[in-house]
C-alpha cells in the first residue's frame, strides 16, 4: 500500500473515530467554546508543520475558530518571534519552538505561557496527556513550568549503503571505531564514493556532534565549567573531525542537512549521519529504498546515548487568548492528529501511536521503515536532548562547538588550541546571566 | 476691477501648498526618523540573552573597539567591497563598450546581458550554491573536464571571499554596464570626430576621451554599488552564513547574528550604526569626487 493510500485510510478512520470520540468527550469538553475566535500560529516551514497544516481545515471545522498561519523558514521564524516578543506584542498566539535549543533562553525571558494547568484541566478526554513522551515533556519543562507540547521526535541516525558494505566486505558498524574502520575500507575499496558525511556547517555541528560526545562518555559541562577540553571531549572532537576531514566530502564545512541528504540520495556517499527526519528526502525517487540500512549512531565507551529532540508547540506569554491558543495546541498534539502526521513520515512523540496497527502496517511495508522505527525507538528510550550547552545562551554555545570543529577540519588550529579557545569563550558564556 | 481680497499672492500660495503637503512630509519624516532614533536608543542599551535591558551609555561602542570579531568583520567587509567593486567596474565598462559598439545586437541578447541583476539575490545565492558544491556542482565538473584541479570554492577560507565577489560580479556587473551605457550614449559625437580627424587610435580615444568624459557616470555607479556592497548580506547568508569559520563574516552578517541569533539587540544596533556611518562616509567621499570630475 502506498503512503498516500495509507494516509487516506487513516484519515477516513480518524474522521470516523474523531466523530465518535468528540461526541463522547463533548459532555465535559466543548470544542466549540471559542467559536469565532482567530488564533495566530507562527510556524517554521519544515516537514512537521507542513504535515500538520494539511489538516488545518479540520481544526477550523471542529472548533469554529479561524487559524491564521504565519509561516517562515526556521531562522526567519525566530527573527520574527524575537521582534514580536521583545515588543511584548500579542500578535502571535502559538509558536513552534525547539526546547533543546532555545528553551532555557525563552523560559528565562518569560516568553512561554504556562501549559501545566491547561494540559491537565482543559483537555478533552481523548487527549491522553500521559501518552506523550515523558522525556520530551521533561525537555519542555523549565522551572517546573510546562512550556511546550511535543510535536514529533527526531534525532541523528546512521544511514548506510548495504550494497557498498557488501561489495567492500564490511559488517554493519557496532561501535564508533567500526565506523572509522568502515570508512577506511570504503576509501580503499571505491575511491569514487565519499565514505562518511555529516554536519560541518558551524551552527549545525552541535546536533550531530552531541551524539558523538555522549556516546564516547563526554559531557559539555562539569562543575559549572566547560568540559570540552576534558580527555573525552577531546576524543570526541578528534574522532568527529577525523571522520569528516579524512573520509568526508570536499567542502564539508558548509554541509548541513540539505547537502548531506543530496549527496547520500545521489549515491555518492556510503554513510550519512543525519536527522531521522530526512528519511522522506533521502528516499525520494526510490533509488536508496533498497540499498539503505538505518541504525542509531554506533556505541562508544558510554554505550548508546543518541540525541533525541522534538519540535514543540508553545503558547505565547503575551497572547491575550491563551485558552483558544491551547485548544489549537491540544488539537495539533492529540493522538488522532499525530497518527495522521505519522503517515506522512513525522515520527510521533507518542509510543501508542507508534504501535497503532495501521501505522505498523505502513512501517512493515519497507524494511528501511522498520529500521527507521527501530532507531527511533532507541532514541525515545535512551535519548538525550542535550544539544550544545545546557545554558541560557545555548544557541551561542553551538557557535563555539562549530568553530572548534571547523578550525580542526581546516587545520587552522591544533586540537589543544581549538578546544582551549572554545572553552574560554564558553566559560564566558556560562558566566553570563 | 480685480478683487484684492481674492488675489492669491505667491507667498500665500506657498503657505497653502506647505500646509497641504505638511502631513505627508511629516509622516515620511517620521517613518524615516523613527527606526533610526530607535536604533540609536537601542545602541545605548545592553540586552541579556533573556531580553533584560539596561542603559549602558557608550558601553556597546567601547566593547566594539575591543571586539576582535568586529575588526575582523570590518576587514572582511572592506576586502569583499574592494574586490567586488574593482571587478564590477572593469567588467561593467567592458560590457558597456561591447553593447555600445555592437549596435546591431538583437534586443533579446541585450536583455540577456543585463538579466542577472533582475534575479532575486536569494535565488542567485541558491543557484550558485548548487553550481559551486565541491562534490555535486557543475563548476568542479567543468574544471576537471578541462584537466584542472577542483576547488573547494565557498568552503575554502582562502577562496570564499573571491568566490562571493565573483557571484556578486556576475549579478551586478551588468547593472554597472547599463549605467555606463547610458553615459556613453550621452557623450558629444563632435569630440570623437575631432579625434578621428587627428588620427587618434581606438585605445587613445578610449583612454584620453571616453574614460575622462565617463568619469562622472562611473563615480555614480561607484556610489550606487558602494552602498550595496558595504551592506551586502543576502548572498553571503545564503551561501556561507559567514563561514567557513569566520572567513566571510562581514559586519552585516555579524550584526545580524548578534541581534537575531544571540538576541543582543543593543550591541547589534551599535554594530549596524557603525556600519551605517561607514556607508555614509563613503557616499560623502564619492560625492565630493563626483563634484571634482564633473564636466
Amino acid at each position: 500500500m502506498s503512503g498516500n493510500a495509507f494516509a487516506t485510510r487513516v484519515a477516513v478512520t480518524v474522521v470516523a473515530l474523531g466523530a465518535v470520540t468528540t461526541a463522547a468527550g463533548a459532555a465535559d469538553f466543548d470544542w466549540k467554546k471559542f467559536q469565532g475566535k482567530t488564533v495566530t500560529f507562527l510556524a517554521n516551514n519544515n516537514p512537521v508543520s507542513q504535515a500538520l497544516l494539511t489538516y488545518k481545515g479540520d481544526f477550523e471545522k471542529l472548533t469554529g475558530m479561524t487559524l491564521k498561519v504565519d509561516g517562515y523558514q526556521e531562522q526567519q521564524m525566530r527573527q520574527r518571534l524575537v521582534t514580536v516578543m521583545n515588543a511584548r506584542s500579542d500578535e502571535v498566539d502559538v509558536f513552534m519552538t525547539l526546547p533543546s535549543r532555545e528553551g532555557e533562553q525563552f523560559a528565562a525571558a518569560g516568553w512561554y505561557g504556562d501549559l501545566s494547568a491547561m494540559s491537565k484541566n482543559q483537555a478533552a478526554k481523548d487527549y491522553d496527556f500521559a501518552g506523550l513522551s515523558q522525556a520530551l515533556l521533561k525537555a519542555g519543562t523549565f522551572g517546573g513550568k510546562l512550556t511546550s507540547m511535543p510535536m514529533n521526535i527526531e534525532g541523528p541516525i546512521l544511514y548506510y549503503r548495504t550494497d557498498i558494505f557488501k561489495k567492500c566486505g564490511i559488517e554493519k558498524p557496532a561501535t564508533i571505531k567500526d565506523v572509522e574502520a568502515a570508512a577506511q575500507k570504503i576509501k580503499a575499496c571505491d575511491s569514487t564514493i565519499t565514505p562518511f558525511v555529516s554536519r560541518g556547517l558551524k551552527p549545525a555541528v552541535a546536533y550531530t556532534f552531541s551524539n558523538m560526545l555522549h556516546n564516547i562518555g563526554g559531557s559539555y559541562m562539569a562543575n559549572g565549567k566547560s568540559n570540552l577540553c576534558s580527555p573525552k571531549g577531546k576524543e570526541a572532537l578528534d574522532t568527529y573531525i577525523r571522520l569528516l576531514r579524512d573520509y568526508g566530502p570536499p567542502g564539508v564545512v558548509n554541509y548541513s542537512f540539505q547537502q548531506i541528504s543530496a549527496l547520500y540520495r545521489s549515491g555518492r556517499a556510503a554513510m550519512s549521519f543525519e536527522s531521522s527526519n530526512e528519511l522522506r528526502t533521502v528516499m525520494d525517487g526510490g533509488e536508496r529504498l533498497k540499498d539503505t540500512g538505518l541504525a542509531p549512531f554506533p556505541a562508544g565507551e558510554a554505550g548508546l546515548v543518541p540525541t533525541a529532540i522534538g519540535w514543540g508547540m508553545a503558547v505565547s506569554a503575551f497572547s491575550k487568548q491563551q485558552e483558544p491558543a491551547w485548544y489549537f495546541v491540544q488539537w495539533a498534539t492529540s493522538p488522532e492528529v499525530q497518527k495522521r502526521m505519522a503517515a506522512q513520515g513525522i515520527a510521533p512523540p507518542r509510543p501508542a501511536v507508534a504501535n497503532d496497527p495501521d501505522y505498523r502496517k505502513w512501517i512493515d511495508e519497507q524494511p528501511v521503515r522498520k529500521e527507521w522505527q527501530a532507531a527511533l525507538d532507541v532514541l525515545a528510550t535512551k535519548g538525550s536532548s542535550e544539544v550544545g550547552y545546557p545554558i541560557v545562551a545555548n544557541p551561542q554555545s553551538r557557535e563555539f562547538i562549530g568553530q572548534a570543529v571547523q578550525d580542526l577540519i581546516l587545520k587552522q588550529k591544533t586540537l589543544d588550541q581549538a578546544c582551549a579557545d572554545a572553552d574560554k569563550g564558553l566559560n564566558e558564556l556560562i558566566a553570563q546571566k | 476691477m480685480v478683487d484684492a481680497a481674492n488675489t492669491v499672492t505667491p507667498d500665500r500660495q506657498r503657505a497653502e501648498l506647505a500646509a497641504l503637503s505638511a502631513p505627508a512630509v511629516l509622516f515620511t519624516l517620521a517613518m524615516i526618523a523613527f527606526p533610526v532614533i530607535y536604533t540609536v536608543w537601542l545602541g545605548f542599551h545592553s540586552f541579556t540573552s533573556t531580553g533584560q535591558q539596561s542603559f549602558t551609555g557608550l558601553g556597546n561602542y567601547s566593547k566594539l573597539i575591543a571586539d576582535n570579531e568586529f575588526w575582523h568583520g570590518l576587514w572582511v567587509t572592506l576586502a569583499l567591497y574592494l574586490l567586488s567593486l574593482v571587478l564590477q567596474l572593469f567588467l561593467g565598462i567592458w560590457l558597456a563598450m561591447l553593447l555600445f559598439n555592437a549596435k546591431r545586437l538583437p534586443g533579446i541578447v541585450r536583455s540577456l546581458f543585463i538579466s542577472p541583476f533582475m534575479m532575486p539575490p536569494v535565488v542567485a545565492g541558491l543557484m550558485w550554491l548548487v553550481i559551486l558544491d565541491p562534490s555535486l556542482g557543475a563548476a568542479n565538473y567543468i574544471l576537471q573536464a578541462a584537466g584542472l584541479p577542483p576547488s573547494d570554492w565557498l568552503a575554502s577560507p582562502i577562496w570564499v571571499i573571491p568566490t562571493i565577489a565573483l557571484i556578486d560580479t556576475w549579478q551586478w556587473a551588468p547593472y554597472v554596464a547599463l549605467i555606463v551605457l547610458g553615459g556613453l550614449q550621452s557623450l558629444p559625437p563632435s569630440v570623437y570626430e575631432a579625434a578621428q580627424i587627428d588620427g587618434a587610435s581606438a585605445f587613445t580615444t578610449f583612454r584620453r576621451i571616453t574614460l575622462p568624459l565617463l568619469l562622472p557616470t562611473i563615480v555614480t555607479a561607484v556610489i550606487l554599488r558602494s552602498v550595496d556592497l558595504l551592506r551586502f548580506f543576502d548572498i553571503i547568508y545564503i551561501t556561507t552564513q559567514g563561514g567557513p569559520g569566520n572567513a566571510s563574516n562581514t559586519l552585516n552578517i555579524y550584526g545580524f547574528r548578534v541581534g537575531f541569533e544571540f538576541f543582543n539587540i543593543g550591541y547589534a544596533s551599535a554594530l549596524m550604526l557603525t556600519l551605517t556611518a561607514i556607508v555614509f562616509g563613503a557616499v560623502l567621499a564619492f560625492n565630493r569626487l563626483r563634484g571634482a570630475v564633473a564636466w
